[in-house]
Parts: structure tokens; sequence; C-alpha cells
């Protein structure tokens, strides 16, 4: 009951404050960028290419597993990423995003009498908002992972603060807190402190979540 | 004689005038709160065949591009760059300080706040 009362919370926030794992999730124009989030039951890796300011086309691949092992599923997608629209403001940055791809999923259900293996067509739209200034960020994404019978939708809230703010060519620290679930793979709320540096060239994030699992996301521009 | 040599001294302190003359073009930035995604202005910049330096300050919301001598690049130009690269220019104007200059003079309006 609780859990599901604070899925409900997470979804009805991500999709209010309009919301994923990343900061921006594509390059600027004309460029390649390179994303992977990794932990024991999510690991992601990305790579996109921005073809104007605003839209990127990239392939991901994904593999996904319950807590208990029992259910797993890797994925391999086409994607499209979208700026919906950016706000600058004085000292604040504002964007929506629109995130989806469609792919292959292979699944893989393990029971007591035995093992069933599936392949199915995946499609993974989804939302993204981000509110950021030198000190403070917010971010809230909600993205569908939809198949036949399939629905491992994916809900984030992440915020966080800079300890200081640095010049453009210093590596500046953030500590930022990310509540996140899988459905119908996790029934937990997954949550992870994590620590975040942010250069010119490169942003990594390192953390454990609430099960004492580490987390290690990057992103890379190039 | 005299005249020729007079016009020689002036036409070339004139031309070494001109050839020393820094420009660098100081834009007011909105929007600009992170390194990793400035990034593109930077790169975008200075993969210009005009640009000799570019700095960019995220507290003071500046970016500043100084120019070879010699070369030229339009307002409109830069503000294009910065405008496909995400942000907003919400003020633009020339200035014949170096880009060592500006970060500097940046630098210690930051210190003294």
């Amino acid at each position: 009951m609780y859990h599901t009362r604070i899925k409900t919370l997470l979804t009805a926030s991500a999709v209010m404050c309009s919301v994923s794992a990343h900061s921006a999730p594509m390059g600027f124009s004309e460029s390649f960028m390179a994303m992977g989030d990794f932990n024991n039951n999510w690991r992601e890796l990305n790579m996109n290419y921005a073809t104007t300011p605003r839209d990127a086309f990239g392939v991901g691949a994904t593999y996904m597993r319950a807590d208990d092992n029992m259910k797993s599923r890797t994925l391999e997608e086409f994607t499209y990423t979208r700026l919906i629209q950016r706000w600058n403001l004085p000292h604040a940055q504002a964007n929506l995003w629109f995130q989806g791809g469609i792919g292959a999923l292979q699944g893989l259900d393990k029971t007591l009498a035995e093992n069933h293996r599936f392949d199915k067509v995946m499609v993974t739209p989804g939302v993204q908002f981000d509110y950021e200034t030198t000190r403070l960020y917010f971010q809230a994404a909600h993205r569908l992972y939809r198949a036949t019978d399939i629905n491992h939708d994916f809900t984030s809230l992440r915020a966080g603060f800079s300890f200081y703010e640095s010049e453009y060519d210093k590596t500046q620290p953030w500590f930022i807190l990310e509540a996140r679930n899988m459905n119908g793979l996790s029934e937990k709320i997954e949550v992870t402190p994590m620590l975040r540096l942010i250069n010119k060239n490169y942003f990594v994030e390192a953390g454990v979540n609430n099960s004492r699992e580490p987390r290690l996301n990057f992103m890379y521009i190039f | 004689m005299k005249k020729l040599l007079l016009t020689t001294v002036v036409l070339s302190t004139l031309m070494s005038n001109i050839a020393f003359a820094t420009q660098t073009i100081k834009a007011n930035v909105n929007g600009m709160v992170c390194a990793f995604c400035a990034q593109g202005i930077e790169k975008k910049m200075r993969a210009l065949s005009q640009t000799q330096d570019v700095y960019v300050n995220l507290k003071q919301r500046v970016v500043a591009v100084e120019l070879k001598e010699g070369q030229a690049l339009s307002n409109d130009q830069v503000k294009s760059i910065i405008k496909d690269a995400g942000y907003d220019v919400t003020s633009i104007e020339v200035t014949d300080h170096t880009v060592s200059h500006i970060k500097a003079e940046l630098e210690a309006k930051q210190e003294s706040k």
C-alpha cells in the first residue's frame, strides 16, 4: 500500500512537473553524445547525434531485471530526442524534452516450472523536465516501456545542489538525490544519493542506492 | 624625398596600428548555467577560422570571442552560434580589449563581491 502510494505520487509528480536519468539528453548541434547508466538492475548505454539544436537521433541498449532476478529484459532500440521547449532565464535554464524509441525486446521470465523466453517489439516514449541554476538542480522524467502484455514504465525524480559555484573550466561537485521506479520489475523505490562532477568535457555521477548497490552514470559529448 | 619618407612613416604607423588592433566580441548570455552544457558555445566558436581565443564566464553570463588580426566576424554570426548552442544573447558589443583582459576584469569583479 505504502509503495503503491509512493509510486503513484512519483508518477503524478513526474507528469505534473512534466520528466530521465540524465541532465540534457543531447548535445549541441552536430555533436555526438554518449550516455551510460549502470547498476545491478538497470544497465543502459545510449549514443545520439544532434542533427539540429533541437533534434537528435541515436541507438541504445538497455538491460533491466527484477530485484529477485526472476525476470530480465534486454532492449536494443533506435531513439529520437526532441527539445520541445527551452526557457533561458538570466540565472537559470529550464527544458522540456521528448525522448522516445522503438526496438527489439528479449525477455526471460523464470518460474519454478520453466524458463519462458520471448521476443517483442517495444516502444518507449517519454518526457523530461529539468530546471537548473549554477547551484540548484531539479529533474523529473516519465518514460513508457511498453510491448504487448509488458509495462515497465520508468519514473524518476532528481534534486540536488552544488557545493559551490565554479569557473567554466573547473570541475564542479554536486550532491544529487534520485528516486526512481521500474514498473513490473521492482516494487521498490530505488533511492540513490550521488556525487556528481561536472566539467566542460565530462559529466559523471556515482552513488550507492538504498539496497546498498553501486550506481554509475556518465555523459560525454564529442 | 622628405615627403615620401614622411608618407611611408605615417602609413607604416597606421598599418601597424591596424595590424595589432585587437577586436573582441563580448556577449551577455541568458541560460548559461552549466559548463558541460555550455561547451558547445566554446567548441563552435573555436572552430571558426577567425577566432583567436574564447572565454566563457558562467557567473557573469559572458562569452567573449577574440578575433585574429585582420579577421572579421559579425555580431549576428556570434548571436546565431550562441542561439544554435541553445542560449539567448541579451546584449552584444565589440571591444578592443583582449580575452585575457576581459577575463582578468571579470574575475576581479567577482572577487570584489
